[in-house]
């Protein structure tokens, strides 16, 4: 029960995923992005150690068919995960297992994949690709977002017993190895991708500040300073209605 | 204006953080942890890539206190950093510039660095150590727990006047696998330590069951029914 998107901006090279799920904490279970070299996401029944395995394989040159190749060599359980992977260039490749829960799939795009398991059925992943080709010109969080915000309202994650809401979700996008662009997350709300985008839209204002303080602290305002600053940008959209 | 807690079990070498935040999406900031090679972070003006250079000296073989000489070295704004680190072989070192805005300050002891700034006063450092050495015989994130939730008592950020809430905050712990144990996060809350708190109190009965259906697939219960079963037996 979880749907996902891994992609890569055609503009920037930058490299993203975005998930939600009825699970809880699930953005501490995304390990598996590194700028530069790739993206891969195990999910269903997960093998934690897949998704760093698949990063050191990519790193090493080999590509994303042969990476999955050695990952269900490696594991017994192949059957049981849904795992997609993404090099640098684009390149993608994705594996549902016959043994996750229905409904479960894939959709290959150019330069995406989007999967999930205990949905509501394939419209599900079609919303999630949809969402995602609906502005490309938009920065790949904001595609992201809008891709689980397409799979949300396409009825989502269904189980046993019926609908399942996102409990939570989580975007990150990175550029750099040594520390992501976007990583924020949500980890236990009822309704976990509209929390997503408002701290997603929050962090959006501090991002350039939190940057630029960190690189020369010499001629940083305090964040008080920031925040007022802020609060007064905000006020006249505030006191219209 | 940060409190954090970095420490080590001395019984199991596990490595993890606590952090409480003004800032908000802290977690972003806390790539500084190496299952059985040691924790860092950086804070105040955070040098961003410090975290995973600091990573590197120690999985090099460097000690901490050499780590944290490099780090100043190669950083013309080190007087604005506030750094700890502590190694696999638990000797913790820090660093709190004499440019980090507010009191700012570390207590430092075998095992753990407990560090911020922007804060109340000295006081808030000295419980975030007392509130990690509290119940040494507990989980790792537990303890890291408690030290945060001592800082926010003993006033955590801001002055006596003027208290600074905490809008974000995380939880890390790893122990031999390069993914994490633990790895929970608030990232825009009003009380987010009181939240974390809660997110850790939800997450902790679901910990093993996430790990087993993932090992051993064949004989995992659905979600739905193992929740039934938590609140049958909460019942």
């Amino acid at each position: 029960m979880t749907f996902s998107i891994i992609a890569r901006c055609p503009h920037t090279g930058r490299l993203g995923l975005g998930i939600a799920t009825f699970s809880i904490a699930s953005g501490g279970r995304c390990e598996g992005i590194l700028a530069g070299v790739g993206i891969c996401k195990t999910q269903a029944f997960i093998n934690r150690g897949n998704d760093l395995l698949a990063l050191q394989l990519l790193e090493q040159g080999h590509s994303p068919t042969h990476v999955m190749q050695m990952l269900e060599a490696n594991d017994p359980e192949h059957a049981y995960r849904q795992i997609a992977i993404l090099d640098r260039e684009g390149n993608a490749v994705a594996h549902t297992g016959s043994g996750t829960r229905p409904w479960s799939g894939h959709k290959i795009g150019d330069g995406y994949v989007a999967f999930g398991n205990v949905l509501a059925g394939p419209q599900v992943v079609e919303a999630i690709a949809a969402g995602f080709l609906k502005k490309p010109d938009d920065p790949l969080e904001f595609r992201l977002l809008a891709a689980l915000e397409g799979g949300r309202n396409s009825g989502g994650q269904v189980g046993g017993s019926g609908h399942l809401p996102e409990r939570s979700a989580a975007i990150r996008v990175d550029s750099d190895p040594d520390y992501p662009d976007i990583d924020v997350r949500v980890d236990l709300h009822a309704d976990a991708i509209v929390e997503l985008r408002r701290v997603l839209e929050e962090f959006k204002l501090y991002e350039g500040f939190y940057r630029d303080r960190g690189r020369d602290p010499s001629t940083a305002i305090t964040q008080d300073q920031f925040v007022s600053q802020l609060n007064a940008k905000r006020a006249p959209l505030s006191s219209r209605a | 204006m940060t409190y954090t807690i970095l420490g080590r079990c001395a019984r199991t070498g596990r490595l993890g953080i606590g952090i409480a935040t003004f800032s908000i999406t802290v977690g972003r900031y806390c790539r500084g942890v190496k299952a059985m090679t040691g924790v860092t972070i950086s804070q105040a003006f955070a040098n961003e890539r410090n975290n995973k250079l600091a990573l590197r000296l120690l999985s090099q073989g460097f000690a901490a206190p050499s780590v944290l000489d490099h780090l100043l070295k190669n950083d013309r704004f080190f007087e604005y950093r506030q750094i700890g680190v502590i190694d696999r072989d638990g000797t913790a070192v820090a660093y709190s510039g004499p440019r980090t805005r507010g009191y700012s300050g570390h207590v430092i002891g075998d095992n753990y660095v407990a560090f911020g700034n922007g804060l109340v006063g000295r006081k808030v450092a000295e419980a975030i150590a007392a509130g990690f050495l509290a119940k040494p015989d507990a989980d790792l994130e537990e303890r890291l727990l408690m030290g945060m939730e001592a800082g926010r008592d003993a006033g955590g950020q801001g002055t006596a006047e003027a208290h600074k809430p905490e809008r974000s905050a995380a939880l890390l712990v790893y122990s031999r696998h390069p993914y994490p144990d633990i790895d929970l996060r608030v990232d825009l809350n009003d009380t987010a330590v009181e939240e974390l708190r809660r997110v850790y109190g939800e997450y902790k009965p679901y910990e093993a069951y996430y790990l087993e259906r993932g090992r051993n697939p064949r004989c995992a219960l659905p979600q739905e029914q193992f929740m039934a079963n938590l609140s049958s037996r909460a019942a």
